[in-house]
């Protein structure tokens, strides 16, 4: 069942309504339909498929308890009666309800059209489509319910299973996020709204000219179901026109906006503390109208009881104190203000006017000269590329002034109103106003200095535009003095000598655009008075105070010894404590040096040589994986490896498990990885590495404490799962571990499950992550997997929120995730299948099993299947036994597929199907990363279950090709996929889709099924993998372990004969087996359960 | 209840004599209190020239009395209209006293001579419109025979309902002092006051040079009395909103397809909304309030800017944590 949300917005409410899945037998046909077509006037009929407001509430129980809010909001107007239904009764609006509403939408015949193929087909007919209302159960959120709301759904595709977020309601998330953005800059005045007779203090979002800008882009992107919405069901021919988009956004930016502000106010924060008592408000009161103003801007509805007089006199107040940025921000002109150095400003010939008020200043010109300047300009808001100067703005005519003519606005009265509102933060453009044409104002050394770092900051708050020097908004480390730690060569000659816990030392360095200071030639800076020195052509900013601090903090600190993860830390970018000066970094010489330059990846790593019990061979970059594994596990580091699917993260790790085995490691590595693929890690590692004894930690019979301890120091490898990484910590806990490796580290992004609490639990000498999902284009889930990787890197998680997370998230601090990148880079490896020294290595063509486990369910039906044809087929032979083999045989792999495909019941289908679960995250992947799929299997049941699971997961459309689809759709399908925005999921039947299609769109093949008929599979996998085809393909064979699945691969693998057979015959070679053969292929062994 | 209602020339002041003890005022809440707490009034050269006037009037001790009542928020109500100022001071009586300050308004005529020598000087205007009033101007008032400051006695006419026999009083001295202020904060307050409302004054500086720009329309007159709203606003405005009002709304479309989806923009650079600028990252203290100054007139309890700092800060804070909600689980600190 999947439900899909819209919102639209009506009187500055969002109301919000779903679509659900049309149930095929009840749809379109019957219905409202055209029965009631061509009646003049407007009818209300039932969306056939909306939402009912409990099934709203129940989907948005999924952001958690704090939704069962949804207020359905009673309507005042009186039902009107002629839309009361006399007919049919699908024309029945549910007005007893008081909760519906119409909203207009795109229809065909008698039914809308849904909003989206997950939910349906649009009818095959051809007629034009019509706008009519429909009416439709909603919720209504006011502001604050909008609010919170809209910040769970920002950013979602899915809020749960089945729970999409529609277009037009993601839209209104976007919104939001605009207005929390203006908020956030403080972009917001006080004020009042409303009729005299009903006063409301409010506060009012302020656009200045950028974010006009963005205004108009965030609703040039609003979809047209946003404002679908009729004011008034009976206003037909008006809705077709639907509400203006610009007014809906701006209406409700500006309730929002109030909103946020009214809500971060605290009780005592409005002044009029002794009025607060008051339970009803009453003018009276208050002190002043002002103190009653200030009070209803914290209030719930700021709602004012004034009288008419006290009411407007304070409406016109108001609009006189905003007079200034009503005029400012509503000009089509920007004012920019360009500091300009000494010496670049007067080679410009339209200098005269400036030269004349530095003279009328009582200069000199040679002072002038040597002075800094800041000059006045003028830009159209509509053309940035455009800057005039102030100069060319007194001019009477003149090329320049033309092109600034924006219809009627005067550009001499916007500078000099600008310059005006300008010259009320900053004193010297006060000044330069007493001049008939003001073009800019000189500044000497010190001003220059201050307007770098203060004014300049303050003016472009206030919305003026400011350019300065590229060397000052470049400003490197270089142009300032800075501190650096130095580590001299040392005896330290190998990087093998070198650990964590080896204590080094090094030598405090103080440096100016890159070079290394002596304590005299600070002690000169240190005496110079200017704030800002030209030194070797570049100007420096110098702070007289850092300086000396840096002279007393050098005199004590000549040099310091220190622990060499300390050192790492200082040269990843930690902050130095009690540095008194910007801290460059570190500088070292000999081993550490090595060191530092190949963990920040300046070096490449030195290559490792293979362990001669790996069986297999890694593809070059594969090699440079395992070499940096290695690399960090000898400094005892963490690591994260976060390739690509299908890069082989499994290899590389099995064989950094093997090197350290050879090294004389005996103690077990501990391996937690979610149930679906831990029969894939048992393969790999027997396929890889086979004398590493691997011990499934897993299901009913695992065993616990003493017995596990001893039972796991026998092996090299422990592979357990998530689920019970928790539940069985006590026992982890007790063991020596080698290392801790996570796959699927994603699974601990979230810092305070218990699971991640029991990661970080564990204690290891080294610690290995592995992920295929982006992580680092989610910071917030970063901080969890560092904190196991390397405790303590990040800081505290509230640490790292506040340095890293809010400034990165808003957008605030460009610096902190550069920041954050460097900090981590050394620990992240990710390289990506599209990387071109990785396409290099990569074949054309990808080929893995993906070994699943059986649920408990999935074992049962197995095992009874069995039972029942071995009965028979010990009574059976001939052609009624072959009948017997291959029903039994295609009810297996049923089974294995989903118990819901055996059962055929429709029932539920998340968590019964090992296969389904992985194939679910395998997909999460490849969606993650913008690739598509195709999917294949050969029941077409079982294609439909994929489809409908598919669907409600990634809340995305799934396509789904099969013997029953006609040609055309077959080829709009394809046609589809093939398209740049099109599904990147196709699931097709093995049939239907085996042959004659170009799906080159591709770039993953997934057999969910096996045909064991390699030909046919092949020829499967050859639809992504043909002409046109640029990136490499993965393919992906699902094989359920120590199922028949599995026994049948081997089989196959092992016996050339048998495949040859198989190429000829399909699946028919099995029936010629003996029922000893068979109980072997058909039994289940151990290894098949997950839990 | 009767009013003693007196009307005497300023040229009468024998009330300061020292025959009755100072009368202490009660004290009022909700009153308009200077925003300057000590030193001299009037920031700006023409809110002291306002106050020059007054304090040419030798007022003695009842100018002290004067600002202490305008520090201390005895003045009520202040409503600057055409030609006439009417106030409300609390004194030591119960029913506050009725403060009224006549100017003779200047004619239309007058104005528009002024006018007309301002069309000649776009930086005057221009200053004007900003909320500066060049030195200049007084100049101009007076090559048009006018004056835009009352010249001693001859155009002001002051009355108050208090017993005080003196004339100005105190209460008018307090009325007097926050003017000043608000002429600080607001110079076409003194227009207003000399018979040119805002809009007007507008109109008369951007209408002028409208005509100037076209020369097709040179013989219609500035329209004065007609357009109440400003011409350059609605200019301005115009040319602001030109992307909402020039492209008409678009109908829903009916293919479902495009009904649903989020419209394609024609660059592709613009799909994602441009960040805020780099510059607009740390400092805020609520510039928009630094930037429009103080409250006219204002009556609250409080400071209007120290009231209102604080929500801006949190408000901030507030959004920003909102920016991070839903994505990241609260920190929760295990160490």
């Amino acid at each position: 069942m999947i439900t899909i949300l819209h919102a639209g917005v009506v009187d500055r409410e969002l109301l919000v309504w779903a679509e659900r899945s049309i149930d095929t037998a009840t749809t379109s046909n019957e219905g409202p339909s055209a029965r009631g077509r061509g009646a003049a006037r407007i009818e209300l009929r039932a969306h056939p498929f909306a939402a009912t407001l409990e099934q709203i509430e129940a989907a948005l129980a999924a952001l958690g308890g704090s939704f069962a809010r949804v207020k359905p909001r009673r309507r005042t107007r009186a039902q009107p009666k002629r839309a009361r239904p006399r007919r049919a009764p699908a024309t029945t609006v549910i007005d007893a309800r008081d909760v519906v509403r119409s909203v207009w939408l795109p229809t065909y015949g008698g039914a809308p059209a849904p909003s989206s193929p997950l939910l349906g087909e649009l009818p095959a007919t051809r007629a034009k489509p019509s706008l009519a209302p429909w009416t439709v159960e909603y919720g209504s959120f006011d502001a604050d319910a909008a609010i919170e709301l809209l910040s769970c759904v920002a950013d979602q595709r899915t809020l749960a299973s089945g729970i999409v977020v529609g277009t037009d309601l993601a839209f209104w998330a976007r919104t939001l996020r605009f207005a929390g953005d203006l908020v956030a800059r403080q972009r917001f005045v006080p004020s009042v709204a409303g009729s005299p007779a009903a006063l409301r203090a409010v506060w009012q979002p302020v656009l200045g000219p950028d974010d006009q800008a963005r205004l108009t882009q965030l609703v040039a992107q609003m979809p047209p179901a946003a404002r679908a919405w009729s004011e008034s069901e009976l206003t037909a021919p008006a809705c077709k026109r639907s509400a203006p988009a610009r007014s809906l956004v701006e209406s409700l930016l500006g309730a929002w906006v109030d909103q946020l502000v009214r809500s971060s106010i605290a009780d005592a924060e409005l002044a009029s503390a002794p009025t607060r008592v008051a339970t009803r408000l009453n003018a009276a009161r208050f002190h002043s109208t002002h103190d009653h103003w200030l009070h209803a801007l914290g209030t719930a509805d700021g709602h004012l009881e004034l009288s008419a007089a006290d009411a407007s006199a304070l409406a016109q107040q108001v609009d006189a104190w905003r007079r200034p940025l009503a005029h400012a921000d509503a000009a089509p002109y920007r004012l920019c203000l360009r500091l300009e150095e000494p010496g670049t400003h007067d080679t410009d010939e339209d200098e005269a006017p400036r030269r004349a008020l530095n003279l009328r200043d009582g200069r000199d010109h040679r002072a002038a000269q040597a002075a800094w300047y800041v000059r006045f300009l003028v830009q159209p808001a509509d053309d940035p590329s455009l800057l005039v100067p102030a100069e060319e703005v007194w001019k009477t005519r003149g090329r320049k002034l033309a092109s600034l003519r924006r219809g009627d606005a005067d550009v001499r009265t916007f500078v000099l109103a600008a310059l005006g509102q300008a010259a009320t933060l900053c004193p010297q453009i006060r000044a330069s106003l007493d001049a008939s044409a003001p073009a800019g104002h000189a500044l000497d050394v010190a001003g220059a200095h201050a307007f770098l770092t203060e004014r300049s900051l303050v003016l472009e708050e206030a919305g003026f535009r400011v350019l300065l020097p590229a060397w000052w908004t470049r400003r490197g480390t270089k142009q300032r003095v800075v501190v650096r730690a130095h580590v001299p060569s040392s005896k330290l000659r190998a990087e093998s000598q070198l650990s964590l816990r080896r204590i080094v030392s090094f030598d405090w360095q103080v440096a100016l655009q890159g070079e290394t200071m002596t304590l005299k030639e600070l002690e000169q800076l240190a005496r110079l008075k200017a704030p800002l020195v030209q030194r070797r052509g570049q100007w420096i900013e110098i702070n007289p105070e850092e300086i000396r601090a840096a002279i007393d903090f050098w005199k004590k600190h000549k040099t310091q010894k220190i622990e060499l993860a300390g050192l790492v830390r200082l040269a990843l970018g930690a902050e130095a404590p009690g540095v008194p000066l910007p801290f460059e970094g570190v500088t070292a010489e000999g081993a550490v040096g090595e060191l530092l330059a190949r963990l920040e990846g300046h070096r490449a790593l030195t290559a490792q040589a293979m362990p001669t019990t790996f069986c297999g061979t890694l593809r070059p970059y594969q090699a440079r994986g395992y070499a940096w594994l290695a690399f960090l596990r000898e400094l005892g580091l963490g690591a994260c490896l976060a390739d690509d699917m299908g890069l082989g993260k499994t290899v590389q790790t099995l064989a950094l498990l093997m090197r350290e085995r050879e090294q004389g490691e005996r103690r077990p590595v501990l391996l937690v990885c979610p149930t679906s693929v831990v029969q894939n890690w048992q393969h790999e590692a027997t396929r890889f590495a086979p004398e590493l004894s691997v011990l499934v930690h897993h299901g009913v019979g695992r065993a616990k404490g003493a017995s596990f301890r001893r039972e796991a120091s026998k092996h090299g490898l422990v592979v357990s799962s998530y689920g019970l990484l928790h539940r069985d910590l006590t026992h982890f806990e007790k063991v020596d571990w080698a290392g801790v490796v996570l796959d699927e580290a994603q699974n601990i992004k979230n810092a305070s499950t218990q699971q991640s609490h029991a990661a970080r639990k564990l204690s290891a000498d080294y610690r290995i992550a592995l992920t295929g999902t982006p992580v680092e284009n989610h910071v917030g889930d970063l901080w969890s997997i560092m904190e196991f990787l390397n405790p303590g890197w990040l800081g505290t998680q509230t640490a790292f929120r506040k340095r890293f997370l809010l400034p990165i998230q808003s957008g605030r601090d460009p610096d902190a995730a550069d920041r954050l990148r460097r900090i981590t880079s050394p620990f992240v490896l990710r390289r990506l299948k599209s990387d071109r020294a990785i396409i290099a290595d990569l074949p054309d063509k990808l080929e893995s099993q993906v070994y699943c486990t059986l649920t408990r369910e999935q074992a049962s039906l197995y095992r009874a299947i069995t039972r029942e044809a071995e009965a028979s087929l010990r009574q059976l032979d001939g052609m009624k036994r072959k009948g017997v083999i291959l029903a039994t045989l295609s009810k297996l792999k049923q089974v294995c597929n989903h118990p819901a495909q055996l059962l055929g019941d429709g029932s539920a289908l998340a968590g019964r199907s090992g296969k389904l679960a992985r194939l679910t995250e395998m997909l999460g992947e490849v969606l993650s990363v913008g690739d598509r799929a195709l999917v294949f299997s050969q029941f077409s049941e079982m294609g439909g279950l994929l489809k409908r699971h598919l669907q409600e997961v990634t809340g995305q459309e799934v396509l789904f090709l099969h013997g029953g689809v006609t040609r055309s759709k077959r080829d709009q399908m394809i046609r589809r996929f093939q398209d740049k925005d099109g599904p990147q999921i196709f699931l097709l039947s093995l049939k239907a889709g085996g042959t004659g299609l170009n799906l080159t769109r591709a770039n993953h093949v997934f057999h969910f099924d096996r045909w064991w008929n390699p030909a046919v599979e092949n020829q499967a996998t050859d639809r992504a993998f043909r002409i046109g085809q640029t990136r490499s393909v993965q393919v992906h064979k699902f094989v359920c372990a120590g199922t028949c699945e599995e026994a049948i691969a081997e089989m196959i693998e092992r016996k050339q004969k048998v495949a040859d057979r198989v190429v000829s015959n399909g699946e028919s070679w099995l029936t010629e087996l003996s029922n000893a053969e068979l109980r072997k292929v058909f039994e289940l062994r151990s290894s098949a359960l997950g839990d | 209840m009767a009013r003693r209602k007196r009307r005497r020339s300023r040229m009468q002041r024998f009330g300061d004599s020292g025959w009755f003890p100072p009368s202490v005022p009660r004290s009022v809440k909700g009153g308009i209190k200077a925003r300057n707490q000590r030193g001299a009034f009037g920031e700006s050269w023409w809110g002291r020239r306002w106050i020059d006037t007054l304090e040419s009037f030798d007022l003695g001790a009842r100018l002290e009395r004067g600002r202490h009542y305008a520090r201390a928020g005895q003045v009520t109500r202040i409503d600057v209209q055409k030609g006439q100022i009417d106030a409300r001071v609390q004194g030591s009586r119960r029913t506050p006293y009725r403060v009224k300050i006549g100017l003779a308004p200047l004619t239309r005529a007058t104005w528009r001579r002024i006018a007309k020598r301002w069309t000649e000087r776009a930086a005057v205007r221009a200053q004007l419109l900003t909320g500066q009033m060049p030195s200049e101007i007084e100049a101009d008032f007076a090559a048009c025979a006018a004056a835009l400051f009352p010249k001693a006695g001859t155009d002001l006419n002051t009355e108050c309902s208090c017993p005080d026999w003196s004339n100005p009083c105190k209460h008018i001295a307090a009325v007097y002092y926050l003017l000043s202020e608000e002429f600080d904060r607001d110079p076409f307050l003194i227009f207003q006051l000399r018979g040119l409302a805002r809009s007007e004054l507008t109109e008369l500086l951007v209408g002028s040079d409208a005509e100037k720009r076209r020369p097709a329309t040179t013989n219609v007159e500035p329209a004065l009395e007609s357009t109440r709203k400003p011409q350059r606003r609605r200019g301005t405005k115009a040319a602001a909103s030109e992307p909402r009002s020039n492209t008409v709304e678009p109908a829903l479309p009916l293919d479902p397809a495009a009904f649903w989806a989020v419209p394609v923009i024609a660059h592709a650079a613009d799909s994602a909304l441009p960040q805020p600028m780099a510059g607009e990252r740390s400092i805020h203290g609520a510039l928009l309030l630094r930037r429009l100054g103080g409250f006219p007139f204002w009556r609250g309890t409080h400071d209007f800017m120290a009231s209102l700092d604080p929500i801006y800060a949190r408000a901030a804070q507030a959004a920003l944590e909102l920016g991070a909600l839903g994505t990241v689980p609260e920190a929760d600190d295990t160490e």
